[in-house]
């Protein structure tokens, strides 16, 4: 029995990582499709023992791999293989895991159900945005539950999304190489940029793959198979490549920084005009996804999460340097 | 046997004790220092009053005296240590409040600081945003030159234009001559076949008008 517990951990990795509304718990989804919620303010508090880094709860979500997380006030929304499942926060925290709702966006063929990889909250409509293996994206209203729209246009399926705030449009990145632009109200596509159509940031040697979006309302950065650039939207121009030969999986701008992380140890920080500000490696292999915990109920927790090929993940108190891993 | 030499043991020591307690009351029995003092002045007080000669009466009074200023010197000297101890608390109590106060601005301080440095990532990410911009924009033609480029093109395409309009007007001109001049040339052309019909007409008239009077 150990043997096989200790085999699962080799073999773990964690596809997602979402922070609670309080800020003060992590929940970490793998390829298990278990998810597990660790209490930071007790690992990052000065009596941290060793059971602190340890999960205060883990429970079995889904049947296949936990590919994206999300948080609402109340609710955790979770998402992998074909299904959405919601669970409430406060439940999880007193270590009832039951399920409060699932639902399944409505596929064309019923026979394959594909996975979703990337899971988005449009506050001001109070909807879901799913996108991953059927090339759509629904959105779903999460008063009701009903899947209000499918926007068409990517060829192959959708890596990831973001929330462009000022006009509220998704921007949705995926395996053809295109970003595409989607208006919410309209819901059409108004801009579509073919990042491996560009000569200075395509890299056909690793594919035309967009793995990782992030958006700033008037500029993007887009990672993957191309090399990570920031483009501006307005002229749909790329303004600065960031030389990075790994691909990234996943990317975020943090006040005048913008941190990548992908295939290789570190958590790379740039600055807007291509410089690397500093490298800090973490403890997994590789690393999938990066969480900023900017929750203001909890200043004193907010830290940096970055996990991924392994059962680790690990928290970086001050950009710096990696102050503890946390552990499944 | 055991048990009557610890008992004659312990009541060794219990007599032990008692001859050093009594040696120490004896030594020091009115107390320490200031108290001894006292309790050596009120002694020698009452055997002063009982003396009899004058000259150890006298001496007797003089070391009264002096032990009372001994006294009063002592008092004295503790009543001024007792001040200087307030004083001192007062002084702590007072550079406590201070280092409060500046700790208090200190953190303020800190706040101020965190805030300004916030504020000029602000700055930084804005004008890198705008250098990136910048350096797209310097790869594209500067913009005087590019009109000065379209206003010359624009006014070649004009000359060219003027002259296709002369040749195409000259070229109506000819065509109109050419009409005119080939026209006349049909008419003449006409009026020449016209004319031969017309007398062949009457050749051919006149032949048979000559065969048929002859009967």
């Amino acid at each position: 029995m150990e043997v096989f517990q200790a085999l699962q951990r080799l073999h773990m990795i964690i596809f997602s990582q979402n922070v609670s509304p309080c800020g003060k718990f992590l929940a970490a989804g793998n390829n298990y499709g278990q998810i597990a919620i660790f209490s930071l303010s007790a690992a990052l508090s000065s009596e941290a023992k060793e059971e602190s880094k340890k999960p205060m709860v883990t429970f079995q979500a889904h049947d296949g791999p936990v590919y994206s997380m999300v948080s609402t006030d109340r609710h955790l929304l979770s998402a992998g293989d074909g299904e959405v499942k919601a669970w409430l926060w406060a439940e999880i925290l007193k270590k009832g895991c039951k399920e409060l709702w699932r639902r399944q966006p409505p596929y064309r063929t019923s026979l394959e159900v594909p996975e979703i990889n990337a899971l988005l909250l449009v506050p001001k409509e109070n909807s879901l945005i799913l996108a991953g293996g059927d090339c759509q994206l629904h959105t779903m209203d999460l008063e009701t539950g009903t899947f209000t729209r499918a926007l068409w246009g990517h060829t192959d399926y959708i890596h990831c999304l973001a929330l462009r705030e000022r006009s509220p449009e998704v921007l949705s990145g995926g395996e053809d190489g295109a970003v595409r632009l989607w208006d919410l109200r309209t819901a059409k596509e108004v801009q579509t940029i073919e990042v491996y159509k560009h000569e200075e940031c395509s890299r056909p040697h690793n594919g035309r793959w967009i793995g990782c979006l992030a958006t700033d309302s008037d500029w993007m950065v887009c990672g993957g198979g191309p090399a990570l650039t920031l483009w501006h939207l307005r002229s749909s121009t790329p303004t600065t490549i960031f030389p990075m030969r790994a691909p990234q999986k996943h990317v975020t701008f943090y006040q005048d920084l913008i941190l990548s992380a992908g295939q290789g140890r570190c958590v790379n920080q740039w600055q807007l005009s291509g410089e690397l500000k500093a490298q800090v490696p973490g403890s997994s292999p590789g690393l999938l996804s990066l969480s900023l915990n900017q929750q203001p109920a909890a200043p004193e927790c907010k830290v940096l999460t970055a996990a991924g090929n392994s059962c680790r993940v690990d928290v970086f108190t001050n950009l710096g340097y990696r102050a503890f891993s946390l552990s499944f | 046997m055991e048990n009557y030499l610890c008992k004659g043991h312990k009541a060794l020591e219990e007599l032990k004790d008692d001859e050093v307690i009594r040696k120490r009351l004896l030594i020091d029995g009115d107390g320490a220092g200031d108290d001894r003092r006292i309790n050596l002045l009120v002694k020698s007080f009452i055997k002063w009053c009982n003396s009899g000669s004058q000259e150890e009466g006298y001496s007797q009074y003089q070391r009264m005296l002096s032990t009372l200023s001994q006294c009063e010197f002592s008092m004295g000297k503790t009543l001024l240590v007792y001040d200087m101890n307030l004083r001192e608390m007062e002084n702590y109590e007072k550079i406590y409040k201070e280092i409060e106060c500046s700790i208090a601005g200190a953190h303020e301080k800190i706040a101020e600081c965190k805030k300004q440095i916030l504020q000029a990532k602000r700055i930084r990410k804005n004008r890198q945003e705008y250098d990136a911009l910048a350096k797209v924009i310097q790869r594209h033609p500067d913009r005087h030159e590019t009109l000065k480029e379209l206003e010359a093109l624009g006014k070649e395409l004009e000359h060219l234009s003027h002259i296709k309009e002369s040749v195409e007007d000259k070229l109506e001109l000819r065509r109109k001559q050419f009409h005119v001049l080939l026209s006349t040339i049909h008419e003449l052309q006409q009026t020449l076949e016209n004319d031969e019909k017309l007398s062949e007409v009457e050749e051919a008239q006149e032949t048979s008008m000559e065969t048929d009077p002859k009967p």
